[in-house]
């Protein structure tokens, strides 16, 4: 906050002077126009004062809360991650809002933005500009406590990674599976088992739309890959079944027909087109195109030689650093519904041998080693009574993971120290009052 | 090293003769800096692939030289057979899901065929339960329609509401139900439509059709694991 002029007379000596004295002493300590005329501000100032301004920080607010009642409603039509991404995502710089499947003519800043300046603005504003002294360190405490939230969720957004873990009840699994990224996999088959798995990764993959391809280059391994057309979500589908309709090119009888993105992203399959480059020349190497798609059942299978390898696209799968063994796993029902009420699953982690029982449940994670396994799902679906489950956990690393947390026990440690701060001045005062009645 | 930029008291300002103003003087460094910059962020025609990974408890065993029906369809010979509607899309099999269409325009109304454990009436109350409607008494289910499904006479039911599957999904709104089952040679086969609810009753007949075409193929086996 900008310090207001200083009153050119305290007021205990204020109440000694005569009334018209007083009335000059008001009436120059609140008027606008100050005695010595401002030096005027530089471009920098300038921004310095706007960045650092109590109105900004109100517009920024409100942009907030817009732009969450807008991405709660329009998720309902358009899903959560996908409207996640439109509404939070670093490269969504505007935002027009959609209510009801029209467009609200309103843009708005996107919310990562939005937040980096609310961010700017707390540093500048809240920090650097505001009064300093100790009756204001309770608010210096509290902004902290903001500045510590905002770049929580900027470490989260950009370096969390979210799976799902799906454990049936005593199977034991060691690896999470990227809820939307879909992976390229070259593998080499000796004696039936993968083995020397190269993994090409969806950031990679995302700006190959048609017309683009990319050669992603395998040392290890005799040929190279040239990909190109992905889709973003899309099902192999037989000409003979459905006829292409869009001019796609077919492949051994199949074509990639693209689909609209779902409404849960994590059901979107993926597809592209590969083509193998050779480094020896053999006219035994197949080199025609074929078809990579998530949702296909098996890898496509490459002879180079004497060589067999496998090129598969699949959910990038996350090896844990430690095995999950799904021991018992109930859920509970609310009465005549299928809302659930209660999912608990029992289970042991194992890591260099070592066994510990473990019982998550929702709301009630397992954190350990920098991720946190959340009780999120089961299946199958409608299973009848005896019937083996299994267990959905969402796997998520996060090294901003209890930042939050944190944030809010600094600001709260702030807002408590502010609180007493006053109530000391306030008692102090009474006291001081009765003192001299 | 000289400070270029120095906090004023309430604000900032730049050293006249500093690096960054004798250098914003030249346009043409900050031109090319920003090409540079620029040039960096696109990506590249090629890519060395570094990342490796191991085996995990997902990989199963490879099926080499695979074909694409092979891979692009459910290996396994379904059980049941049927003629969709040329308008319904034709999605791959699943596990819970022996056949998968998608219709409507929405995108969203959805076909799928199953083999369920249980009795007729227990799986009628279990797709009601999705819907929060109470189980049928024996006398309304006794009056259920019923119609042809793979050579027997299977029930029929509709159900209308707030759709929830039971995995911890949140409720559709305005969804309907329409659905067949029917108890053929010991397993009981399900015929469900599941979509916005004005898409599913314009489908009805549809549905009543492609029942007729259905049939037990012979890949279908006693005692499946229930289906959704």
């Amino acid at each position: 906050m900008r310090k207001r002029c200083a009153s050119p007379m305290p007021p205990r000596q204020l109440r000694l002077l005569s009334p018209e004295t007083r009335l000059f002493h008001t009436i120059m300590d609140s008027s606008s126009t100050p005695l010595v005329p401002k030096a005027p501000r530089t471009p920098l100032q300038w921004t310095f004062d706007l960045l650092s301004g109590f109105g900004l920080a109100t517009i920024i607010l409100l942009m907030l809360g817009l732009l969450t009642w807008f991405a709660t409603l329009e998720q309902i039509d358009n899903g959560l991650y996908p409207t996640l991404k439109k509404y939070f995502d670093w490269r969504s710089v505007f935002v027009i809002p959609e209510y009801n499947g029209r467009m609200v003519p309103l843009p708005l800043l996107g919310g990562y933005w939005t937040c980096a300046l609310l961010l700017v603005n707390l540093l500048l504003g809240g920090v650097i500009r505001i009064r300093k002294g100790w009756k204001h360190v309770g608010n210096l405490i509290s902004h902290f406590g903001i500045i510590l939230l905002l770049v929580a969720g900027g470490v989260s957004h950009h370096y969390s990674e979210r799976g799902n873990m799906a454990v049936g009840e005593g199977e034991t699994v060691d690896v999470a599976e990227d809820y939307f990224e879909h992976v390229v996999e070259v593998a080499e088959v000796k004696n039936g088992v993968q083995g020397n798995i190269h993994v090409i990764r969806g950031k990679d993959l995302t700006d190959l739309r048609a017309g683009t391809n990319r050669i992603f280059r395998l040392p290890d391994l005799p040929f190279d890959l040239e990909i190109g057309g992905y889709l973003e979500n899309a099902s192999p589908v037989s000409v003979v079944e459905v006829a292409p309709m869009h001019g796609e090119q077919s492949f051994d009888g199949y074509y990639l027909m693209e689909k609209p993105g779902e409404k849960n992203a994590e059901a979107n399959t993926a597809g592209c087109y590969a083509r193998p480059i050779y480094r020896e020349n053999n006219p035994a190497n197949k080199t025609t195109p074929f078809i990579l798609a998530g949702a296909s059942f098996q890898a496509y299978t490459l002879k180079v030689g004497e060589r067999i390898f496998t090129v598969d696209m699949r959910k990038r799968l996350w090896l844990m650093p430690f095995t999950v063994r799904l021991d018992q796993f109930t859920a509970e029902f609310h009465p005549g519904s299928m809302r659930p009420k209660k999912f608990v699953s029992q289970i042991t982690r194992k890591e260099h041998g070592v066994e510990s029982k473990y019982t998550i449940q929702m709301n009630e994670p397992m954190r350990y080693e920098g991720l946190t396994f959340f009780q999120a799902n089961y299946g199958p679906q409608g299973a009848a009574p005896g019937q083996k489950l299994f267990s959905v956990f969402e796997v998520v690393k996060n090294p901003a993971d209890k930042w939050p947390e944190y944030s809010l026990y600094i600001v709260a440690f702030g807002m408590l120290v502010t609180f007493l701060m006053k109530l000391g001045l306030y008692l102090a005062a009474v006291a001081r009052k009765n003192r001299h009645v | 090293m000289r400070i270029e930029i120095l906090v004023a008291r309430f604000g900032l300002r730049v050293v006249p003769d500093g690096p960054i103003a004798n250098g914003m003087k030249i346009p043409a460094v900050t031109l090319i800096s920003c090409i540079v910059l620029m040039a960096g962020c696109q990506k590249k025609g090629e890519i060395t692939v570094t990342e490796k990974r191991e085996l995990t408890s997902k990989d199963v065993k490879p099926k080499l030289f695979a074909t694409s029906d092979q891979r692009f369809k459910n290996a396994q010979p379904s059980p049941v057979e049927g003629t969709p509607p040329p308008h319904w899309l034709v999605l791959p099999a699943s596990q819970f899901r022996l056949l998968n269409y998608r219709f409507g325009e929405s995108g969203l109304g959805e076909v799928s065929v199953g083999l369920s454990a249980g009795t007729v009436k227990a799986n009628a109350d279990r797709w009601l339960r999705q819907f929060q409607l109470p189980p049928l008494e024996d006398e309304a289910f006794a009056k259920l329609r019923t119609v042809p499904l793979a050579g027997v006479q299977g029930v029929w039911l509709d159900a209308s509401g707030d759709y929830e599957s039971g995995m911890g999904a949140s409720g559709k709104p305005g969804y309907g139900l329409a659905g067949i089952i029917a108890s053929v040679n010991g397993q009981i086969l399900t015929v469900k439509m599941l979509g916005p609810k004005a898409e599913v009753e314009a489908e009805r007949g549809e549905l009543e059709k492609y029942a007729q075409t259905l049939r037990l193929t012979h890949a279908a086996t006693p005692a499946p694991a229930p289906q959704p």
